[in-house]
């Protein structure tokens, strides 16, 4: 018990002083993840329009194909970019491997199935008579779906935050294609490997305020989520502001 | 359909920034960076964090280390995707050297492996030489019933591995074969990671010393069978053949291994740890080949990691004989 | 008078079923002009062919003297708008939805606010720019649907069922703002319905649907006056029946509709004739009640339906009639399906086509 005691007290330590390392740490994570997001969103939400708004053969096969892919293990994919990355793959004159847009490109791969099948739900939840709605108005077929994607907003918006939670939180990737290198590709998950690895004295320590940093992050915006539901509800229901 | 059109350009856009970012900026901006990929005994001891911050102080290169075992780590240097590499294996180091991917070995450092175990020491191992420590583990482990386990093992490509599979050997025993037995277990993991292990499970295992000591405020496993020849665990520096394989930093890569054979390199080496754990983890090997002393561990140290009698046959020196005077 | 739009031979099918039958219309420029017909006549798919949205099978559509091709479709429909029959919204504020045609258009803000605000008085709906409209009533709903169609300010305005269901109060408003829109900007206006009083008092022309084809088309007074050769049109029509009139000693008119019920009626009439009862003239009581009512009815209530403040009923005298009460009198009367009621209108109430 000791040692767990122990390494609280000095991750509770570490956190208050405020240490440059352990917020580089943070910063990347916080950096390689968000902007995995923004790209898989760029990727996935078009694909999500195609396959909300259009019927053609093959769509089911297609969405089965995305779901499914949802499940990917970290480690698997981070083993096939490494092969794709490595300077004897495809990629290797690009030298990707063992820097932050490894990190950036890997993690986007691993999100956008996800922010696809969430926003594809969404997209379909909207009543498809907008589109006409939007056309009768003067809109052009470009204008309609975006007006249709708008209506969608609330959905697509929890896509892209489930995206975010699971970039930031996943280890295989980052930890493969990424090399954990220290102030370039280390991020708060191969952090709190690594150190729980090196174990000793101080690496418990570090591993757990690492780990508590994530879990604050991961469970502080799902809080804000439902917190912001909550207003939003609560504004729609009281008095209408004139 | 324009809109998701116009989504997907900007998705190509992005991405194409992302990459051209990255390769753009690791071209023209950031400092030189020499990829070092290490044995995971090295990493987790913290040493090379400290010899990074040494190094990167008087050099203008950035050192990117990256934790992956040796036979990893020989790997990864054959697809280009190390510079350099840290390892402990002789044998597959020698290896490495005649497949023409290495050039310019130096020895850097040694230790001794240790075997842990229980302090009740129930295999009686204690005051043995390596070999027979390991038949005895042997014997008490088939006396078991069940599922009990009595030897941790790596199991992976490390060099702790390899030096366990050849003590097997020299014990009389294929290591192959007995891993299937029902006493024997494998982690396939880090070195500090089979230490946890053999600790949750009261079982023996076989570390480098360095690990073992950094570990040793969370275990109650015991140094048990230490030193003699056997047990010698030496580390070298390799550098990867620039001939052989495409864009790597070689230039960077002499440079550091002259540091590290130099006094500063040494004394970062020798130093280590020793505040921490009041011994050194770590012995340099260059001032010792010199002096020819300590002894017998030199002559061991030549027996052991020597190729034909040298640190590096000139075959492999590749026009940097400065290394080797 | 310019004919705005044309519709030659049009065909338009769904699947295997065909829905407008080889259809051909002229709508005149400036005229308000009512599709009459029952429920599934095609009168819907005949407006969002006008409203550009739908493309026929087979036939053309003309609009200016333009024929409207998939290409141009979507530039003709800045000129033609439709406000549908089941209420739909952007989720956001009565301002943003009135604004999207406008801010579409690239209008300037200042412009706009404007014509937004003019709306908005139009459907007496002034200063309800930021409330929600999920939280507006049944009625209020359709007069921004209106409001936000009729601010584009387009050639065409088509309505589908633009007072169906609604209490009269809004009835009105939608009504008034139907005929000024007309009168100020010569909006021509197509607007599908199964009321016949707003059939009558609303548009210059008729146009009778019934399974996909235009019967007949006329003014208002030349329709309801061949009415009674064309039954059929009207079957699903409330309250309209047709007998055989007698004259009375009493100098009224007496109309049997069949199934011993008998109507009574002050116009004049012998002979084969079809009358009309507005569902807001008649009185529903529990008990018989003495009164100057010549007609009273007793019949067993065969459907219910809640339009929030106002309940429609339709009674089974012999013949169905439609009424309708306030929600507070059906539940202090007690009522519910297969209640027993009496209905109660004048012989004057009685209209005769």
């Amino acid at each position: 018990m000791n040692p767990i005691i122990d390494g609280i007290q000095k991750a509770l330590q570490l956190i208050l002083s405020g240490d440059p390392a352990i917020y580089g740490v943070v910063y990347r994570s916080l950096f390689f993840s968000g902007v995995a997001t923004i790209i898989a969103a760029l990727w996935g939400t078009p694909i999500a329009m195609l396959l909300g708004l259009r019927e053609f053969r093959g769509k089911s096969i297609i969405k089965t194909f995305f779901n499914t892919l949802i499940g990917m293990p970290t480690v698997a994919l981070g083993l096939v970019l490494y092969l794709i990355f490595s300077r004897a793959g495809p990629l290797g004159p690009l030298e990707l491997l063992y820097t932050p847009g490894a990190i950036i490109l890997g993690e986007a791969v691993l999100v956008t199935p996800l922010i696809i099948s969430i926003e594809t739900t969404a997209i379909e939840a909207v009543d498809p008579e907008i589109m006409d709605l939007a056309r009768t108005l003067g809109a052009s077929e470009s204008q309609t779906s975006l007006a249709v994607l708008k209506e969608a907003m609330n959905g697509i918006i929890l896509g892209n935050i489930a995206g975010f939670n699971r970039a930031i939180a996943e280890l295989g990737v980052a930890l493969l294609v990424g090399g954990n290198i220290a102030g370039l590709t280390d991020v708060l998950t191969t952090g709190i490997s690594m150190w729980t690895q090196r174990g000793g004295p101080d690496g418990l320590a570090m591993a757990m305020t690492l780990a508590f940093i994530l879990l604050l992050i991961v469970f502080g915006i799902n809080l804000t989520i439902v917190i912001v539901r909550k207003v939003r509800i609560l504004l729609t229901f009281g008095k209408s502001p004139q | 359909m324009k809109a998701w059109q116009k989504i997907l350009v900007i998705a190509v856009i992005a991405t194409t920034v992302v990459i051209a970012g990255t390769v753009i900026y690791f071209e023209f901006f950031a400092r030189r960076r020499l990829r070092i990929s290490t044995t995971t005994s090295l990493y987790d001891t913290g040493l090379l964090d400290e010899m990074k911050k040494q190094y990167e102080a008087t050099h203008n290169v950035d050192l990117n280390i990256i934790s992956a075992g040796t036979g990893i780590a020989l790997q990864q240097a054959s697809s280009g995707d190390a510079d350099i590499v840290l390892v402990h294996s002789p044998s597959q180091e020698k290896t490495f050297l005649t497949n023409g991917y290495g050039v310019c070995r130096r020895i850097i450092a040694y230790n001794y492996f240790t075997i842990v175990g229980p302090g009740t020491d129930p295999a009686g191992i204690t005051g043995k030489n390596a070999t027979e420590a390991l038949r005895s583990i042997l014997a008490y482990g088939r006396n078991q019933t069940g599922q009990t386990k009595v030897w941790v093992s790596r199991g992976d490509n490390s060099g702790t591995f390899s030096k366990e599979q050849s003590l097997w050997t020299s014990a009389g025993y294929n290591q192959t074969t007995i891993s299937t037995e029902s006493w024997y277990a494998s982690t396939g993991s880090s070195m500090a990671y089979t230490l946890n292990v053999a600790n949750q499970k009261n079982a023996y295992t076989l570390s480098d010393l360095g690990t073992y000591l950094s570990q040793k405020e969370t275990i109650s496993l015991e140094s048990l069978v230490n030193g003699g020849k056997s047990l010698l665990n030496v580390y070298s520096v390799m550098a990867v053949n620039p001939s052989k394989v495409s864009n790597v930093s070689f230039n960077d890569a002499i440079d550091f291994i002259k540091w590290l054979v130099s006094d500063a390199g040494q004394q970062v080496i020798s130093n280590y740890g020793k505040a921490d754990y009041d011994q050194s983890l770590f012995y340099g090997t260059v001032q010792p080949l010199k002096d020819n002393s300590p002894q017998p561990d030199v002559s061991w140290i030549r027996d052991y990691a020597f190729f034909n009698g040298t640190e590096c046959p000139t075959e492999y020196r590749d026009d940097h004989p400065e290394l080797y005077t | 008078m310019t004919t705005l739009a044309e519709l030659k031979n049009l065909t338009k099918c769904f699947g295997n079923r065909i829905v407008l039958d080889n259809i051909t219309l002229q709508i005149e420029e400036g005229e308000i002009l009512a599709l009459l017909g029952p429920n599934g006549a095609g009168k819907t798919t005949l407006l969002k062919i006008l409203a550009f949205l739908e493309r026929p099978e087979s036939g053309e559509v003309e609009f200016q003297g333009e024929t409207v091709t998939e290409k141009n479709a979507e530039r003709m429909r800045l000129q033609s708008a439709i406000v549908f029959q089941r209420t739909l919204f952007f989720s956001t504020s009565v301002y943003n939805n009135i604004a999207y045609g406008l801010r579409i258009r690239k209008l300037p803000q200042s412009t706009v606010k404007e014509e937004t605000k003019k709306a908005l008085r139009l459907v007496k709906l002034e200063g309800s720019e930021k409330r929600s409209v999920k939280k507006l009533s049944g009625g209020e709903q359709q007069r921004v649907a209106l409001a936000r169609a009729l601010v584009l300010k387009t050639k065409l305005l088509l309505l589908d069922e633009p007072t169906a269901n609604l209490d009269p109060k809004n009835v009105q408003i939608i009504e008034e703002v139907i005929a000024t829109i007309n009168h100020e900007l010569k909006t021509t206006i197509v607007m599908a319905t199964h009321n016949m009083f707003q059939a009558k008092t609303l548009p210059q022309r008729i146009a009778l649907m019934n399974d996909g084809k235009i019967t007949e088309t006329g003014a208002p007074a030349e329709i309801f006056g061949k009415l009674s050769k064309n039954l059929a049109s009207f079957a699903a029509v409330d309250n309209t029946f047709t007998g055989t009139a007698k004259t009375t000693s009493a100098g009224t008119t007496l109309v049997d509709i069949g199934n011993g019920v008998q109507i009574e009626a002050t116009d004049q009439r012998q002979g084969v004739t079809s009358i009309f009862v507005n569902p807001q003239d008649i009185i529903v009581s529990k008990s018989a009640v003495v009164s100057s009512a010549r007609n009273v009815f007793k019949g067993r209530i065969i459907e219910v339906l809640d339009l929030g403040s106002l309940v429609k009923l339709r009674v089974d005298v012999g013949k169905p009639f439609t009424v309708q009460i306030t929600k507070r009198s059906f539940s202090e009367m007690q009522l519910n399906l297969d209640s027993w009621v009496f209905l109660a209108f004048k012989a004057s109430a009685v209209q005769v086509i």
